[in-house]
């Protein structure tokens, strides 16, 4: 052999191999060293199993096969294994197949230096890899944290007005989980449901401005005493606005918003339309719903298909008629939200309910 | 009679796929990361009932953006094991795309899902909704740590288990 050639085989650790007819293994360059002890338990006729010898190739060899058979000169990889050789040192190896000048050849390279650098420049990629998603986890744990803080204060102020008015703790509880049925099904992000399920609880929270003898009245209000009411959305709004909390700021959106009408003749701006955000065209369908199907101090409640029925004539005038009819599809998640969420035990059923939509 | 058998270890990088073989095979264990490139294949001769298995586990590089796990690696698969890191969520999401793209390549084939990282379990991330889809697949679910030993055995064993034929047995 040329000697030439055998020094650049052996400079870069390769052995050129021809298959044979029985699918041995010719080597057609000198074997280097640390071939040897792979190959030492072979016959000495100076044909080889490579395929018993490196067990990796077992997967390569029918890729091989191909290859050859269509006369490809063009080199195809096995990829990179590892072996142990005898001084229990890592050898990285690779083989290449290729058809030459009618023969099957194999070639079988000790990678050495080249596998080290990309080791090591992988491991640099990896371990950058492994700190990005520590970082990232550790920004989700503390923003879910901030996003837990956030949701107690905002709870904190809707039972501020609790105390006043006469809505129950059950019922804004319910509001949110209502609005949050109805944000999933509208494929809102995972972010901006649980932010309405907290927002929309706080759409009457400007009720606390309101004088108790308004408040509190039994009677029908007068036109001035509504006048008055009516200014819960604009209190609510300023309470909650100006922050950079989203919560806050949705919950603003839908306070003030919240008595809007489809048809532009609510208030506080008679809005109509997509004009008013869809966080409190939710909101107002949500709060309609729980409102006539329950029972208050000032009235009885009425029978879901009656408020359903009072409802669909709200389409289009008092409610817009694409939420209202989502909302109705949505009916069985809505009764069992209602039906679940009930004074007693309050914050464990809420759990189990807002455990089914995050779900 | 000696039954060979090929299994896999599949999951995302650093989950630890190595130190599980080489807590099963080598009963070591080395807290440094070093990533694995190409693939590397022990040996272990395990018994189950009166059938006597020799497990060739291939150690594949574990799968990220720059590295690919080749079909032709999963050719004469007789079995595998799916490997997750309770502390990182990303490596759930990864063993369920390799099962699925195993299943989709080899049809049903005899798995174990490993929960790695049992020793620092107060870190996991992996919730206890992921895990029962897991369990929902109907592959065992072995919490281990390759660190203390711990559910090593179970994993390997409860894969072996499945791959000898009950008349076998």
């Amino acid at each position: 052999m040329d000697s030439f050639l055998s020094s650049i085989y052996r400079n870069i650790n390769l052995t050129v191999f021809v298959r044979e007819q029985g699918g041995q293994f010719k080597p057609c360059s000198p074997l280097p060293d640390w071939l040897v002890f792979f190959l030492a338990k072979q016959s000495d006729l100076g044909r080889y199993n490579l395929v018993e010898a490196f067990p990796y190739l077992s997967c390569f060899i029918e890729d091989a096969e191909q290859h050859w058979q269509a006369k490809y000169s063009k080199p195809l990889s096995s990829g990179v294994w590892i072996e142990i050789d005898e001084l229990e040192h890592e050898l990285p190896l690779e083989a290449c197949v290729m058809w030459v000048d009618g023969q099957e050849v194999l070639l079988l390279q000790q990678l050495g230096e080249k596998y080290t650098h990309d080791l090591s420049r992988l491991q640099q990629v990896r371990n950058s890899l492994l700190t990005q998603e520590m970082l990232e986890s550790e920004v989700k744990r503390r923003t879910l944290e901030i996003r837990k803080r956030e949701e107690e204060i905002a709870i904190k102020l809707v039972s501020l007005t609790s105390l006043r008015d006469e809505e129950t703790g059950a019922h804004v509880r319910r509001i949110g989980l209502y609005a949050a049925v109805m944000a999933k099904a509208l494929a809102w992000n995972a972010e901006d449901i649980d932010t309405i399920r907290v927002a929309a609880p706080m759409h009457d929270i400007g009720k606390i401005g309101i004088p108790d003898r308004i408040l509190r009245k039994s009677g029908v209000l007068n036109d001035e005493e509504f006048n008055v009411m009516k200014k819960h959305t604009e209190i609510g709004a300023a309470m909650l606005r100006g922050t950079k909390i989203p919560i806050l700021n949705m919950a603003a959106d839908i306070a003030l918003n919240h008595h809007e009408r489809w048809d532009g003749t609510g208030y506080p701006r008679g809005l109509a339309d997509e004009a008013i955000p869809m966080s409190a065209r939710i909101t107002t369908i949500v709060d309609i719903y729980d409102a006539l199907v329950h029972e208050r101090v000032y009235k009885k409640a009425i029978p879901e298909e009656e408020a359903l029925n009072l409802m669909r004539e709200m389409a289009g005038r008092h409610l817009d008629p694409h939420l209202l009819k989502l909302f109705l599809s949505l009916l069985p998640a809505m009764r069992r939200i209602r039906l679940e969420v009930q004074e007693v035990n309050e914050e464990a059923q809420e759990g189990e309910v807002l455990e089914e939509i995050c779900v | 009679m000696v039954l060979q058998k090929k299994i896999c270890l599949l999951g995302a990088f650093s989950v630890g796929k190595t130190s599980l073989i080489q807590r099963y095979v080598n009963q070591l264990f080395s807290e440094k990361y070093l990533t694995t490139v190409g693939v590397k294949i022990d040996k272990k001769q395990v018994t189950v009932g009166n059938t006597a298995l020799s497990l060739m586990v291939w150690d594949l590089a574990g799968e990220d953006d720059f590295t690919q796990i080749r079909s032709a690696h999963l050719r004469g698969l007789s079995g595998y094991i799916v490997v997750i890191d309770g502390t990182r969520q990303n490596s759930f999401t990864v063993a369920l795309a390799l099962h699925e793209r195993v299943r989709t390549e080899l049809g049903q084939v005899p798995a174990v899902f490993a929960l790695n990282k049992s020793d620092l379990k107060d870190q996991w991330l992996i919730s206890h909704e992921q895990i029962r889809t897991l369990a929902q697949l109907g592959y065992p679910v072995i919490e281990t740590s390759a660190k203390l030993g711990l559910g090593v055995e179970e994993v390997f064993m409860g894969l072996a288990r499945q791959l000898v034929p009950e008349k076998v047995n």
